[in-house]
């Protein structure tokens, strides 16, 4: 057994030690094909609520005309009602959309999305920009090379 | 029911019957209880498919979390689709699970669900054994469905050899949707559907 481990690289853990939380993560992502040359992976669930941060962060506004309505109860709003904006500039009663943001870190209008405080998902969030710049890249030089 | 849910449910029903696809026919929606839980959907098979010339009934649930939760949506009428359950009527539908926003409304749902009766995804299918032969048969594919559609869906009348086969079934005492199914399954060769049919009943 002990050869097994040492070929893979492995060790038991020494007294006091904490297991290492990003080679979890590593295992986590490549376990997902995340590494891959072709990934095209999707977030294989619902993607986690918005942080706490951003959701705290988020500009009350006034709204200034009647002409709107809130896009998740449908309620029309009022010249003057307290609204919250996202950064895509959509707007929404708050307790609205800060329900919707403890479930999901979108815009339930337009899919903008939020940070999330969650490591996983940031980490699969990241390297999806990275293949797709990878792609990009790519395709740069293969049209430098043949056009 | 949570009051956001039956209030809102109250609200798309205004903008669903003022909509431009009711007046043109496309969908409908009505109310089954007063407590705006349940409710009737109705689309339009789209035109130059198998599904056009039919009406397709859905049933919709609405759950108390509703919008942060999308409604329970399946077809009623029986229709052979690689997304939708030919059983059950299950549908197989992002914006049904993941995908679900907030913004989304009845109407907007039933639309992508008609949408899908023109696109279908078969890589992602909610009935293996359409979708198989969807990807390995079109030709046959949309003739099955277009039966289908007759036979459910108050479709136009299409293929005679279909019926035919159907009636053999059922002269043999066979159950007319069974018959159907097991005809569908097995690419309309009438050996293999009565071998199944009968060799699952000993
Ligand atoms: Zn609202
Ligand atoms: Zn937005």
């Amino acid at each position: 057994m002990a050869g097994y481990f040492e070929e893979m690289g492995w060790r038991e853990l020494q007294e006091g030690e904490q297991p290492n939380h990003l080679l979890h993560m590593a295992r986590f992502l490549i376990d997902f094909g995340m590494y891959e040359d072709n990934f095209s992976g999707e977030w294989p669930r619902l993607p986690p609520p918005a942080s706490k941060e951003a959701v705290q962060n988020l500009p009350e506004v006034t709204i200034d005309s009647e002409s709107k309505n809130c896009p998740i109860c449908l309620k029309s709003f009022h010249s003057g009602d307290k609204a919250k904006e996202m950064p895509c500039h959509h707007q929404f009663h708050p307790t609205c959309i800060l329900t919707w943001l403890e479930r999901t870190n979108s815009c339930p209008f337009c899919r903008h999305e939020l940070p999330t405080d969650h490591e996983g998902y940031e980490a699969f969030k990241k390297e999806k920009k990275r293949a797709e710049q990878r792609k990009e890249d790519l395709d740069t030089l293969h049209n430098s090379m043949f056009s | 029911m949570a009051n956001i849910a039956a209030k809102r449910i109250k609200r798309e029903f205004k903008e669903v019957m003022k909509s431009e696809e009711v007046a043109g026919g496309a969908i409908k929606l009505e109310l089954l209880d007063n407590s705006w839980t349940e409710l009737q959907g109705e689309i339009a098979g789209p035109p130059d498919t198998p599904y056009e010339g039919g009406t397709f009934l859905l049933e919709i649930k609405v759950p108390e979390t509703y919008p942060f939760n999308p409604p329970k949506i399946r077809f009623m009428t029986k229709i052979w689709h690689p997304n939708v359950s030919s059983v059950t009527g299950a549908i197989c539908l992002d914006i049904l699970k993941d995908q679900w926003a907030a913004a989304l409304t009845l109407r907007t749902v039933l639309l992508s669900i008609q949408a899908l009766l023109s696109a279908a995804e078969p890589n992602d299918p909610q009935d293996a054994v359409v979708a198989k032969q969807y990807k390995e048969n079109p030709t046959l594919f949309a003739l099955t469905a277009r039966h289908w559609t007759h036979a459910y869906a108050g479709g136009p009348a299409a293929i005679r050899d279909f019926d035919a086969k159907v009636q053999r079934l059922l002269d043999m005492g066979v159950d007319e949707h069974q018959a159907r199914v097991a005809l569908s399954t097995y690419d309309w060769e009438l050996e293999r559907a009565t071998e199944q049919l009968f060799n699952r009943e000993e």
